[in-house]
């Protein structure tokens, strides 16, 4: 830790292209930044990512034996890992890294004000440089990984995700909460996807788990607690049936909990009649072979469809998203029941069948005289009942008509929400949510089956809305993210952990009570006694040390020193030598 | 993850220890790492002299609009450090005979006559070599020399010498400090042992100049999305600024037509390309943004916008409420040619009211469909797959094995399955990773 | 150079941000990456939790020149840590007492609770808050 060593900084301002550069200035900005305390380099580079950018790095940290280095660039979130390895590369301590988002923070957020972006970008970097000339290499840990996997949810992509991981040859346990795996497939009656059962496909996946030699399946059961960490969880599972506890030590979890279909309850015309019913209740019966009004008991001859019900209806919470499996599902529902019905038709605003085989479906549905009419979301069609009979009125916004049906049976296509239990499951597992209610992954676009706590995956619906084929695509590859994990064997964890200094504790528990996770205990062995951190049970977030009274806790990578030392290096600015006015 | 040390060898090892993953853009990018991070060892096959597929060649993503090159970088530096992977770009596969467990598949190395060892990337050959040709990473727009890369980041970081326009003059050898060109390298062909495939060669463009009515080829103004990318792109052949071709002048007024090769059965591309109406609307708020002051009127000709995907509609609604892009639905019955200032004259019916419309644009993006890669028939046949009516690969089992083919041991992610965008191929990638890991890890044991 | 305030110009005040890693620091990343525009008046600190953030560390802000703070974390409930937000909270009404005690307007400082899919209301608060601050004026600025 106490590695005395003088500060040499380096800084690397990156223009991203146009992405920085177009709005900042990033030759002043590197220029001035060349004058700040401590640092021996600065420079701009088009992309600092590339391999040349790379390169630049670990050559300027050769050339001018730099230990610290900050890059002006991106947000950490993306690239801080990249860079990490840069200069540990050319043997710098990953924790002397420092980066500066240029991007997010600035050139994409004040487009329109390129000097006062400016300005900002030279406060940021100071402030990194700042921070940077207190930062301390940290040693790298290793932790070993519990060769056992634990899959929440037991839907397709909960059974795909469990079937993988023991084929592969490792330990996987499937935790579901009902007492059927098959999860919403299970209900429904034929899959769009060449016209394949459900049920088939459920039997076929239940078949393959029960026969496997690595999977143990508890089903009635959730998990009700989660301790540890990346390689070493430490899971509570009950089982509500019996009320059982078990624990189950994880190497990586992950959360394939699915969704629900939107009931609207109470939202008409939901309710205005028995005949009011949704797609899944619809796929219910037609899997059932019952298909018949629920006022009368008769098989209906006009049904009607209305697409995009609690979708893509922006300014409702968790209801912007579209939903993605519905318009292929209501096309071939409809396209099926034409065989026993006289007139079918459908409402739509668009009809997004875009995924493999979908558009022939759709194809399908027109060559059996399903009808079509595009109607405007804004303006719902209106729907009365009178004498237990259904009328529903629209204006037809293609043909520019008002039109009316009567239909025997009005099915709702609902959206998919997430399913009842998501805010325990996302506080469990300490996953975020994004706007449409499902969890949010890593990236979105390069990391979509990781999630920002280390070691949890996610996938299928529990991602956000989709249909089986995507779901279980995201299984298979988020089983492989758990087997890459327990191939290893070992996995590395952050090092930026609570520390408490032995002189400075005052022994007044504030520590103890603070910590989220029970990290702090105290070593009564002295008088008094001291608060000692478990380091492999504390998270890092630092509450401990901003609670202590007597500041005797130091937060690595997060101290007080390098959080005061930004705050002044804003405010109140070094003079600057040599004269960076350009 | 970072996983350090020395390079494999790929002959050294064991049919079952090692998985082919063929062509090197987003998915099989991720094939590759998600089976390398578990030990074994993966050969990836690419034919161009990049990894990295059309992915490499956009300018922003959607739905957040983080820049491509931003978020591929290191995935492809990644890739080229993994101690597991063993590059083979500018090669081609030739021949695979055998049964999961142990394929026997010959690899041609074309000549790149720039030895990957010595060449350092400096790009000093380059002033030196007199030939100019048209730049096929940045769709033709820009030029490139006859020894090149295709884009800054190339990976590997080696320069390429096209034998095809090469005239042989030396001019580039005698240039080389390190002594790398060597332009009478001949191609070789090598013979590896692997134990699973993993097939991922993308997709291809439809040819929009196959719609005559759309004037792309015979006006200067009409060009694809693809072309549209790299000229916004700040790498790309007029250095990120938008212009147009005829004359140079930023368009004030663009028009983007969706759907052109897709869900038109008859050009024989019935189903739907999934990722055109968000690359759509992607380049029009591009555009907008790019030029604020300059872009004022942005339109979008489609059928449906299918927004489907996570964060997609909000997408959509973003670009309609805080871009103003402006939506018209209606099939476009064709354009012209407006002789004076080569402005483009779209005539579309507008569905929705049922008027006809004649809108005048600086410049028209045709949005291409996605087309089965070429070749793709020939890597079907010599593994025994099919294909889908389509010319994609079929699956058999979709609901609940969606990247398995026909043939045990041979699996496939991306676009070679059908239209995907890059969160789908990128998962398809991970999963095609798992299931191939299976088959060694099952062959390695008996 | 840089740090000349001149009231002359258009002032623009300076205002420090704490904000989580998990949240509010990505919701501001969704911000940028939205192409949402707001105010340039902060710089923002990255914390990995608003539990992190010491009321001292607000104060000394406000002692150094600042003449605004925010702190902005995940929604209760949605902590990465669980609960460290909360923590930040219940300290907050102290923190605010403190600040009026030693006779700042409290509307100087400013606690929000914005997710990683906020990008507007992330922006919308940094907004609200340099308007207030702009309509104070000033916080002592003669600390040179
Ligand atoms: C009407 C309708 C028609 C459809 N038609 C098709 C179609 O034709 N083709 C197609 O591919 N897709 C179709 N889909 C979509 C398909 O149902 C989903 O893609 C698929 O079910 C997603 O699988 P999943 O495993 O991710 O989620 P789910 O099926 O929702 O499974 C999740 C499982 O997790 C369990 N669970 C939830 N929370 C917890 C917890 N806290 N602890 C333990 N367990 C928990 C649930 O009980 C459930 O078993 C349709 C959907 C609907 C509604
Ligand atoms: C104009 C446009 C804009 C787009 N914008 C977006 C966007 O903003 N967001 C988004 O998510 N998606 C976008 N996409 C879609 C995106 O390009 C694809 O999702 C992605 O590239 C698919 O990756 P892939 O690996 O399957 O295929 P590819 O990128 O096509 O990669 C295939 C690779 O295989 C190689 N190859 C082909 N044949 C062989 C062979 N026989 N042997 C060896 N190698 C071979 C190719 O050279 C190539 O490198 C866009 C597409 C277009 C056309
Ligand atoms: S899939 Fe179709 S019906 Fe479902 S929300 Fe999306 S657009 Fe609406
Ligand atoms: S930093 Fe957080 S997790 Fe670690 S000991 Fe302190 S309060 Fe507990
Ligand atoms: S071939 Fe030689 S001159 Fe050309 S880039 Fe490679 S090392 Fe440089
Ligand atoms: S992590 Fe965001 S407030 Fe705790």
């Amino acid at each position: 830790m106490a590695t005395e060593e003088v500060p040499r900084i380096g800084v690397f301002v990156c223009h991203c292209g146009h992405n920085i550069a177009g709005t900042v200035d990033v030759e002043r900005v590197a220029e001035i930044a060349a004058h700040y305390p401590n640092v021996e380099f600065a420079t701009h580079f088009m992309f600092m990512c590339s391999d040349s950018g790379q390169q630049l790095i670990r050559d300027k940290i050769e050339e001018f034996s730099l230990n610290r280095v900050v890059v002006a660039s991106c947000s950490p979130r993306m690239h801080e890992p990249t860079f990490r390895r840069v200069v540990e590369e050319a043997d710098v301590n990953r924790y002397c890294f420092e980066q500066v988002n240029l991007r997010e923070h600035v050139s994409w957020c004040h487009m329109r004000e390129p000097e006062a972006a400016t300005e900002k970008a030279i406060d940021l970097i100071r402030m990194s440089v700042a921070r940077a000339a207190l930062l301390v290499p940290l040693e790298v840990k290793t932790v070993s990984v519990e060769p056992h996997t634990l899959v929440v949810g037991g839907g397709v992509a909960g059974l795909r995700a469990a079937i993988d991981i023991d084929s592969r040859g490792f330990k996987v346990t499937l935790v579901e909460r009902e007492p059927e795996l098959g999860g919403n497939l299970a209900k429904l009656s034929t899959l769009y996807q060449g016209n394949e059962k459900a049920s088939d496909v459920i039997e076929r996946m239940v078949l393959a788990a029960r026969i496997s030699e690595n999977l143990t399946i508890m089903t009635d059961s959730e998990v009700v607690d989660v301790e540890g960490y990346i390689g070493n969880f430490d899971v509570t599972v009950k089982n509500n049936a019996t009320d059982k506890t078990e624990k189950l030590r994880v190497g990586a979890i992950i959360v394939a909990t699915g969704f629900q279909s939107w009931v609207p309850e109470g939202i008409p015309p939901y309710g205005m009649s028995l005949d009011v019913i949704t797609l899944a209740q619809l796929e219910e019966m037609k899997r059932d072979d019952k298909l018949l009004c629920p006022s009368t008991g008769k098989p209906p001859k006009k049904v009607m469809f209305i697409g995009c019900v609690g979708s893509r209806q922006p300014g409702v919470q968790g209801h912007e998203h579209c939903s993605r499996y519905c318009c292929t599902a209501m096309v071939k529902a409809a396209a099926d029941i034409t065989e026993i019905t006289d007139e079918v038709l459908i409402l739509y605003d668009d009809i997004r069948t875009f995924g493999k085989g979908h558009e022939e479906v759709h194809r399908s549905a027109h060559e059996k005289f399903v009808m079509f009419s595009k109607f405007d979301r804004t303006k719902p069609a209106k729907t009365t009942v009178a004498d237990g009979a259904l009328s529903v009125k629209w204006r037809d916004i293609l043909a520019g008509d008002n039109l009316e049906f009567h239909p025997d049976l009005l099915v709702l296509v609902t959206a998919m929400i997430p399913p009842e239990g998501v805010e325990k499951v996302s506080q469990l597992f300490s996953l975020t949510r994004s706007a449409d209610g499902f969890f949010n992954e890593e990236h979105i676009k390069l990391a979509p089956l990781t999630t920002h706590t280390a070691g949890v995956m996610i996938a299928g619906a529990a991602q956000s809305a989709k249909d089986s084929t995507d779901s279980t695509t995201q299984a298979s590859g988020a089983a492989a993210k758990a087997a890459s994990l327990m191939a290893r064997g070992e996995v590395e964890i952050e090092s930026t952990v609570a520390h408490v200094l032995e002189e400075l504790c005052s022994s007044c528990h504030t520590c103890a009570t603070a910590c989220p996770y029970g990290a702090i205990s105290f070593d009564t062995s002295k008088k008094p006694e001291i608060a000692v951190v478990t380091e492999a049970e504390c998270h890092g977030c630092g509450t401990c040390a901003a609670g202590c009274p007597s500041s005797a806790i130091i937060m690595r990578h997060s101290t007080d020193e390098q959080i005061t030392a930004m705050v002044e290096a804003f405010l109140m600015p070094p003079p600057v030598m040599g004269g960076g006015d350009s | 993850m970072t996983v350090a040390g020395e390079k494999i060898v790929v002959e050294d090892r064991k049919s079952t220890d090692t998985a082919l993953v063929i062509g090197g853009g987003v998915s099989g990018m991720q094939a590759a790492l998600d089976i390398a991070d578990q030990g074994y060892s993966v050969v990836l096959v690419e034919r161009t002299p990049s990894i990295g597929g059309v992915m490499a060649m956009l300018d922003k993503t959607f739905p957040t609009l983080d820049c491509s090159a931003c978020i591929l970088t290191p995935k492809l530096s990644e890739v080229a450090r993994h101690p597991n992977i063993e590059l083979m770009t500018y090669s081609e596969v030739k021949s695979i005979t055998g049964t999961a467990g142990n394929f026997r598949v010959s690899v041609l190395r074309k000549a790149r006559k720039v030895l990957e060892d010595k060449c350092s990337g400096c790009g000093d050959c380059v002033p030196h070599c007199p030939i100019e040709v048209r730049n096929e990473f940045d769709q033709g727009l820009g030029y490139r020399k006859a020894v090149y890369i295709g884009f800054p980041q190339n990976t590997p970081l080696v320069y390429t010498i096209d034998s095809e326009n090469c005239i042989k003059c030396g001019m580039c050898v005698k240039s080389c400090e390190r002594e790398a060109i060597d332009l009478d390298l001949e191609d070789e062909e090598i013979e590896i042992s692997v134990g699973a495939i993993v097939v991922a060669t993308g997709y291809e463009l439809y040819n929009v100049a196959n719609y005559r009515r759309f004037g792309y080829g015979r006006f200067k103004n009409v060009i694809n999305a693809l072309e549209f990318e790299r000229l916004i792109n700040a790498a790309g052949p007029t250095a990120g600024n938008l212009m147009r071709l005829s004359d140079g002048k930023i368009p004030k007024s663009i028009g983007f037509i969706q759907c052109v090769g897709a869900r038109d059965a008859t050009k024989d591309v019935p189903y739907c390309s999934r990722v055109c109406c968000m690359y759509g609307i992607k380049n029009a708020v591009m555009a907008k943004e790019l030029q604020h002051e300059n872009v004022k009127k942005v339109t979008i000709y489609s059928i449906d916008i299918r927004a489907f995907g996570k964060g997609f509609e909000e997408f959509y609604n973003m670009a309609k409420d805080r871009f103003g892009i402006k939506f018209i639905r209606g099939r476009v019955g064709e354009v012209s040619e407006n002789s004076r200032n080569k402005n483009i004259i779209v005539r579309a019916e507008d569905t929705t009211t049922g008027k006809f419309l004649e809108q005048e644009h600086e410049l028209v993006v045709l949005c291409p469909g996605i087309l089965p890669p070429k070749g793709l028939r020939d890597t079907a046949n010599q593994l025994g797959l099919q294909l889908d009516s389509d010319g994609f690969i079929h699956v058999e089992q979709p609901a609940s094995n969606p990247v398995d083919t026909a043939v045990s041991g041979v699996y496939i992610c991306g676009c070679v399955e059908g239209p995907k965008d890059i969160p789908d191929s990128v998962a398809a990638g991970s999963a095609a990773a798992m299931r191939a890991s299976i088959t060694l890890w099952r062959e390695g044991e008996h | 150079m840089t740090a000349t305030v001149t009231i002359s110009k258009e002032w623009i005040p300076r205002i420090a941000a704490f904000c989580c890693n998990w949240c509010s620091y990505a919701g501001a990343d969704l911000a940028g990456t939205s192409r949402i525009q707001y105010p340039s008046a902060v710089r923002i600190i990255r914390v990995n939790c608003t539990g992190r953030v010491d009321p001292e560390f607000v104060l000394n802000a406000l002692d150094k020149g600042a003449d605004g703070v925010l702190v902005s974390g995940c929604h209760p409930g949605d902590c990465h840590y669980t609960s460290g937000n909360l923590k930040m909270r219940a300290r907050w009404t102290l923190l605010q007492m403190a600040v009026e005690q030693a006779g700042i307007n409290p509307d100087r400082i400013r606690l929000q609770w914005a997710s990683a899919s906020e990008g507007q209301k992330f922006a919308d608060g940094v907004r609200e808050l340099t308007e207030k601050v702009k309509n104070l004026g000033p916080f002592r600025r003669g600390w040179q």
